[in-house]
């Protein structure tokens, strides 16, 4: 692949890399939420998707309501107020706009899942999940998922065997990456590493795209190094209403806002109308909201002093 | 009752209950909601030393800045010792047997602690479906002891919950190691806005006092099942003028979580 090319819009990105039926994984954990791709995916009118993601939030719950999803693989979806996401419960107590599977597991141990799956591990043995409703073993509730209970080899205590997930498509909102794809995020990172890295591919969504000298200075903070990604999109404020550490706030009454705006399904088709179908792209999206609520939610600087890696241009003398 | 008791509001007195259980030095696993204010009132005043971890890879190092709304809030990362993976925290600080204490909130909880946030009804065809586990399934599996904290409704507790989202003591007895959970872990306390209740040798629920505006019938009454009562039960002591002061003017000046929270739900909000 030519690296000149992976630097595209948005819609390039996601026609050129996601397809129907994919199974796709989308990070963020509260933070760095890809809500500009998300959005996208739903104005292509992908379908059949599978969507693995443990923080399932309002982004989750608009994917659901848009119909693109048809099985979940999650630990927990809500409104983050807290309050219901309305969506979420519409397709799984009355199967609006239709049935989706879901597939769920603790927060670890999604974790693990991806962790395994990153690692092509066959599994991951844990002693969490155990005895709850998870475990399918011990409690007939129809939870569907893929562990399996066994006995340890070499303890013979009873333990839980997490099956490794891969995905076709992982994407996330970062702070910053090269036009390579050497992306680079910070702030409270969640599943990401290891979701990301249990992805065949990889799109990066940055709020600013930098030179690869400045990644070099701080090669600590790189979540996914080039040769994983497919393609970078220049997608500032791409995680509104959700946050990116040193850019933006939640936006907490928008949540509030989502709430009330979705609590039935024709109130949802509005709110896809205004903020989905409505506007072409994050740009379009960013002119509804308006660019004083956008300054309201900018923190003050708060940095750190930098740091050096330390420069050595020979070895020794004989 | 004294004057100090009737100035205290019952979720006032359930977050000082549950601040005093949490001991200087020890390592929690915080869940979102009850717990954040909690713990951070522990901190303030007892138990300085506390360390503070949240699920999405969080060590505060601090009082944060604003109270973190919920364990993502952004404030998290200006005020933290180390911020990583959620395998930093839920991975090696609780699966590796470094955790202390758990604390949740729930949406219901039954006689032998176990939670569900998970639906209402049947898994499969549910008459209300809620969020679902997120960390909690794995702090009730893995910390030594979990402490849940949630505003009492009789339907938030039944006999028996629809669904295990987090482990308590199962059906009681022997049945939680039974599952393979380690000995020495599960629930210790569930602190409400009517009481506070231990957990017995079987592991069934136990009433150990009441809020001091509550009687021991008026918790009973509050419960799906004939609940068990401690022999020394007692009105929980009311928070001390030091804690009220510091909970409402330190900890939550904006009332986020004393007033805000429940005003903005349902509210008309235009954008």
């Amino acid at each position: 692949m030519s690296e000149k090319k992976k630097l595209m819009s948005m819609s390039d990105a996601i026609e050129q890399h996601v397809s129907n039926g994919d199974v796709l994984f989308l990070g963020g954990f509260v933070q760095q939420e890809p809500f500009a791709a998300a959005h996208e995916i739903i104005r292509q009118g992908k379908r059949d998707l599978t969507l693995s993601k443990c923080a399932g939030m309002n982004l989750v719950d608009q994917m659901i309501g848009a119909g693109v999803i048809k099985h979940l693989i999650t630990s927990f979806t809500w409104n983050p107020l807290p309050t219901t996401a309305h969506c979420f419960v519409r397709a799984l107590t009355q199967e609006i706009p239709h049935k989706v599977e879901v597939e769920e597991y603790s927060l670890l141990g999604l974790n693990l899942a991806y962790f395994a799956g990153s690692l092509d591990l066959p599994y991951v043995a844990t002693k969490t999940m155990l005895g709850s409703g998870f475990d399918w073993e011990q409690n007939d509730t129809g939870a569907k998922n893929r562990l399996r209970f066994e006995k340890s080899p070499f303890t013979g205590e009873r333990i839980c065997l997490v099956p490794p997930i891969k995905h076709d498509v992982g994407i996330i909102q970062v702070q910053r990456s090269d036009p390579h794809g050497n992306a680079q995020a910070w702030g409270m990172l969640g599943e990401s590493r290891y979701g990301l890295q249990s992805c065949q591919k990889i799109i990066i969504c940055a709020e600013e795209i930098v030179d690869t000298d400045t990644v070099m200075r701080d090669p600590n903070r790189t979540l996914v190094p080039a040769f994983r990604v497919h393609a970078v999109v220049d997608e500032p404020w791409g995680s509104h209403p959700h946050p990116m550490a040193g850019y933006y706030d939640m936006d907490w009454l928008y949540f509030a806002y989502y709430e009330r705006e979705t609590h039935t399904e024709e109130l949802f088709q509005g709110f896809l109308k205004k903020w989905v179908y409505g506007v072409r792209d994050r740009k379009e999206y960013l002119s509804v909201l308006g660019a004083k609520r956008l300054e309201s939610l900018r923190p003050e600087t708060f940095t750190s002093e930098p740091v050096s890696y330390g420069k050595h241009t020979r070895h020794f003398e004989v | 009752m004294n004057e100090r008791a009737e100035s205290a509001t019952a979720v006032e007195q359930m977050i000082v209950s549950a601040a005093r259980l949490i001991k200087n030095g020890s390592v929690l696993m915080v869940g979102t909601q009850w717990p954040v204010i909690a713990s951070l009132l522990a901190k303030s005043l007892h138990a300085p030393d506390i360390a503070i971890c949240f699920e999405g890879g969080a060590v505060l190092g601090k009082i944060p800045d604003r109270i973190p709304f919920f364990t993502g809030d952004p404030v998290v990362n200006a005020n933290c010792v180390l911020l990583g993976n959620s395998l930093d925290t839920l991975g090696m600080v609780l699966h590796g047997g470094k955790a202390d204490m758990g604390l949740l909130s729930a949406a219901s909880v039954d006689r032998y602690g176990n939670i569900n946030t998970t639906c209402i009804g049947d898994y499969a065809s549910p008459k209300m479906r809620l969020a679902g586990s997120g960390g909690a399934c794995d702090f009730g599996s893995l910390a030594s002891r979990t402490i849940i904290i949630v505003e009492h409704d009789k339907r938030r507790f039944p006999e028996k919950v629809d669904f295990i989202t987090t482990p308590g003591y199962l059906s009681g007895k022997d049945s939680r190691t039974m599952a393979g959970l380690k000995s020495e872990t599960g629930p210790y306390a569930v602190v409400t806005t009517l009481g506070m209740f231990h957990f017995d040798e079987v592991g069934e629920m136990i009433l150990t006092a009441y809020h001091p505006s509550a009687s021991v019938r008026e918790v009973k009454e509050n419960v799906q099942w004939d609940l068990k009562v401690d022999s020394n039960v007692k009105p929980l002591m009311p928070p001390s003028e030091k804690e009220l002061e510091i909970l409402r003017y330190q900890i939550d000046p904006e009332g986020m979580y004393l007033r805000n929270a429940r005003l903005l739900r349902g509210r008309q909000i235009s954008i």
